[in-house]
């Protein structure tokens, strides 16, 4: 993508986060929420060695980032021998362009597309909309965001930054009059808009949490159950996976689902899980006529073999950004691109440059809560180590130096006090963030396999 | 014993009982769970959709032999029932379904799951706003990893594991059910085989 068609939000990491910190529902909506998915998880796992399963997955990632190409092919051939149609694309341009083509063969009108990172990071909808079609978003937070004109602003609940007064406006808009002002009544009235959107589009457009090699099959993961609408109904499926997604076998996924879906959600599994091994065939009662899967690279590739390897094994599942201390008092519009909190502190300047995105490792205290949550056990904050020495070496801008002093500001303004108290380190103690009971618990101790919780030595 | 037995929650613990865990599990995930015999099974299935005040409701093929039978009683309890397949054709159709009952390929004990196959549609278990799945006994299987062996054979072009109905809780992390798919998730475990229904 050229950097100008999609410049980042914003002036700069310190800009934004002031106008968030500016927001206080914001500053209460991501503790709140983020603390009680942190809580769901370690009741999850409370009875069984979690460690182990950690260290499983994380040598899944490892194995199949080490040898992508190998597993890509042969992910691409059981695609292929399942009648699944592959498209590869260097970068977003490439993908948006494929995307365009198959929409544009199908005669498509209309689009329901489940939520997507990947189809955010090349900003499909706005390409799709420029050719006169209608998207329609159909995960409900992300159906906000777009009537909104909006940004998600968390990898896994993408309205976290919206009070139901203001999605109350944004539906009522849409219907016309004004809605109740309750919870029940909003989902109601959007899953008549979208069950609409559903039975009348002409092609369905998804990510892929996985690709699974051994079998050709696309993963799908929604709680909502629209991802399996998406794939279902309209007579075209296309899914946009990054190239780093897949998993060798249905054994490596029996060990991912449950890590997603834990520190994603708190939950033991997402609630629909769709495997899907190809369009509809001869007799099957419904289904898809056609099914295309786009293969992203866009920066991907460029980090295999080098220093930044390990940002590759992310299943994005959101939990380093629950725990981040700078995540949950700027939240994730902060971050200026789609990923936000610690990996989109490792990611943007990766895939974007670090013109664009070479001041976010500083907008981490290294605290290294995001490490022991991570679920396939990425070093973050050694990645954004790394990042800062490179980036500093590459260009100390103006603005990176602003956001060197970026705990400067939070103290100042006021707010800070409460997120700043950098006892002697480079940053937050967790223990200072971090609801009490995740604190005393044991659970969380296990799950960090004893590294322990950085600054439970005493400090407060 | 599965592999991941004691290292995954999607496993069962060494010595759990199946039976008892896939119920627990059913309930954490907001669906309900009952028994039947085959001989029992229609009636359960009519009064389960008479709660709900169900009038049309869509059956897949998955169901096989016991189809049949089940379409029989509930016409006879003044419920429309359709085959699945010969409705999906029609958006119009589908709209109006207010109910689906499915088997399924398998179900897993340790996370109150069920699995459905191409047989049941790949929207058969989440078009209508209730969805009742069937599940023989012997589907019942007791971890996710041994569970994805067994489907990983099977050659189907769409598996779907659900756990419990829809749900979302994108506003204010409050949790509504039956966002897209059903707001009501049945589930019978059938002491017996579906064709003796
Ligand atoms: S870096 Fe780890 S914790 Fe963060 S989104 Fe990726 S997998 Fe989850």
């Amino acid at each position: 993508m050229s950097r100008s068609d999609d410049p980042l939000v914003g002036t700069g990491f310190r800009d934004r986060s002031r106008a968030q910190l500016g927001q206080p529902f914001l500053r209460q909506a991501i503790p709140r929420a983020t603390d009680h998915t942190i809580a769901a998880l370690h009741d999850r796992f409370a009875d069984v060695d979690v460690a182990a399963l950690r260290e499983r997955g994380r040598r899944i990632r490892a194995e199949t980032i080490r040898d992508l190409d190998a597993h890509l092919e042969t992910l691409v051939a059981a695609f292929e021998r399942n009648g699944i149609t592959v498209h590869r694309a260097a970068d977003a341009e490439a993908a948006r362009g494929r995307i365009r083509s198959i929409c544009s063969a199908a005669g498509a009108r209309r689009v329901v597309k489940v939520k997507s990172m990947a189809t955010e990071e090349i900003r499909l909808n706005p390409a799709l909309a420029a050719d006169g079609l209608e998207v329609v978003e159909t995960d409900l937070g992300e159906y906000v965001v777009h009537l909104d004109d909006d940004r998600p602003s968390h990898i896994i609940a993408p309205i976290i930054h919206k009070t139901r007064q203001e999605v109350r406006q944004s539906l009522s808009r849409v219907a016309g009059r004004e809605l109740p002002d309750d919870t029940a009544e909003l989902t109601g009235f959007a899953r008549g808009q979208l069950r609409d959107a559903f039975l009348s589009a002409d092609v369905g457009i998804s990510g892929a949490n996985f690709g699974v090699a051994e079998s050709g099959t696309v993963v799908l993961l929604t709680n909502e159950g629209n991802g399996r609408m998406c794939t279902s109904l309209p007579r075209v499926h296309i899914a946009l996976m990054g190239i780093e997604r897949v998993l060798p076998t249905l054994d490596d996924l029996a060990v991912m689902l449950p890590l997603l879906a834990g520190s994603g959600t708190g939950q033991l599994l997402t609630s629909y899980v769709s495997m899907i091994s190809g369009p509809r065939r001869e007799g099957e009662p419904d289904g898809p006529e056609e099914m295309h899967v786009v293969l992203l690279d866009n920066g991907r590739r460029a980090l295999l073999g080098g220093p930044f390897e390990e940002a590759l094994h992310c299943i994005r599942c959101g939990a380093c950004q629950n725990v981040c201390p700078v995540y949950r008092q700027v939240g994730g519009h902060a971050y200026g691109w789609v990923y936000g909190g610690p990996i989109g502190a490792v990611l943007t300047p990766l895939f974007r440059g670090f013109d664009d995105g070479g001041e976010l490792p500083q907008a981490s205290t290294l605290c290294g809560a995001c490490d022991d949550i991570c679920p396939v056990k990425i070093p973050l904050h050694d990645l954004l180590l790394k990042l800062r020495r490179v980036g500093g070496g590459r260009a100390a801008t103006r603005r990176e130096r602003a956001a060197a002093t970026f705990w400067a500001f939070l103290w100042s303004s006021g707010v800070g006090y409460r997120a700043s108290i950098a006892v002697g380190r480079l940053g937050l103690t967790l223990a200072r963030v971090l609801p009490a009971r995740l604190r005393r618990g044991p659970v969380l101790a296990r799950w960090a396999a004893g590294r322990g919780l950085p600054g439970r030595g005493g400090r407060p | 014993m599965t592999r991941l037995s004691g290292v995954s929650p999607a496993e069962l613990r060494p010595g759990e009982d199946a039976i008892e865990r896939f119920e627990r599990e059913l309930g954490a995930v907001q669906a309900t769970f009952a028994r039947s015999t085959p001989e029992t099974l229609a009636r359960r299935i009519v009064e389960a959709l008479r709660e709900v005040g169900a009038r049309h409701v869509g059956l897949t093929a998955d169901l096989g032999g016991g189809r049949r039978a089940l379409v029989e009683a509930l016409r006879a309890a003044d419920i429309e029932a359709v085959h699945y397949e010969a409705a999906a054709p029609s958006r119009d159709a589908l709209r109006a379904m207010d109910a689906t009952v499915t088997g399924c390929v398998a179900a897993v004990a340790a996370t109150g799951s069920i699995i459905t196959g191409e047989r049941a549609g790949r929207a058969g278990a989440l078009i209508a706003p209730t969805h009742l799945c069937v599940v023989e006994r012997e589907r019942l299987l007791d971890g996710l990893s041994q569970a994805l062996r067994v489907i990983a054979g099977s050659g189907s072009s769409m598996l779907a594991l659900q756990s419990g109905p829809s749900r979302t809780a994108d506003i204010e992390k409050t949790l509504i059910m039956g966002m897209h798919g059903p707001k009501a998730a049945h589930v019978v475990l059938l002491d017996g085989r579906l064709d003796e229904a």
